[in-house]
């Protein structure tokens, strides 16, 4: 087995482990989305879906929503979830 | 009434949207739960676990269902004190539209369960509508 052929193989496992990293990233993503969307659907708040959600720290996240709303979604001291409209 | 989360924000309360009409049981959708008929009604004990392991459903979106049952006990168990002035038929609308909410997130993701549920909401019901089977769940 020759150096090109061996390099070769060297970087098709590292672009197989990069794939297979950004695909898993990308299901934490959408689920996280999912989850807020199911979250802020509970709530009975006016949203559609979550298109887009930053993380604050810990579980306090911002979601940001299909109709432009943007909610702070987080966990309180009585272990309840909340979200609060922010103001655009 | 329960405590609720922090001010300015929202946590649900149940009973908020149009229920069925009082005095009946409430029926989803026909389509809501294909599986239903084939699923043995389960008990409180085994729902809540099954609730809590499946996949089907997030943690922030279980842990907004959890406050939400907590609601509902809560002003279960307030009404049977007499601390609380609204009906039985009331505290059931709720309890529909809170069974409704949980089917909603099972029915694609995990009908098995979605349609233990739907099996279990009249057993569901004959405790939470029972104040001496209340208190001991």
């Amino acid at each position: 087995m020759g150096l090109p052929r061996r390099i070769d193989i060297c970087t098709g496992i590292a672009l197989c482990a990069a794939l297979l990293a950004a695909r898993g990233a990308e299901t934490q993503d959408t689920m996280l989305l999912r989850d807020l969307t199911s979250v802020l659907a509970l709530l009975g708040l006016p949203c559609g879906q979550v298109v887009s959600a930053t993380h604050v720290k810990g579980d306090d996240h911002v979601a940001t929503c299909q109709n432009g709303d943007r909610y702070r979604v987080f966990i309180d001291a009585k272990g309840r979830v909340v979200a609060q409209k922010l103001e655009s | 009434m329960a405590p609720s989360g922090s001010p300015g924000g929202h946590t649900a309360r149940p009973g908020v949207s149009t229920p069925p009409s009082p005095g009946k049981p409430a029926v989803g959708p026909p389509s809501a739960v294909p599986s239903a008929a084939a699923s043995p009604p389960l008990d409180l004990e085994s729902l809540e676990v099954q609730l809590r392991e499946t996949k089907a459903i997030s943690t922030f979106t279980k842990l907004t269902l959890k406050n939400q049952i907590d609601d509902l006990l809560e002003r279960l168990r307030a009404f049977y004190q007499g601390q609380l002035k609204t009906s039985l038929a009331e505290l059931r609308r709720s309890f529909d539209l809170l069974v409704m909410k949980v089917l909603a997130l099972l029915q694609d993701t995990d009908p098995p369960l979605a349609g233990a549920l739907a099996s279990s909401r009249e057993s569901i019901w004959s405790v939470l509508s029972d104040p001496a089977k209340l208190d001991k769940f």
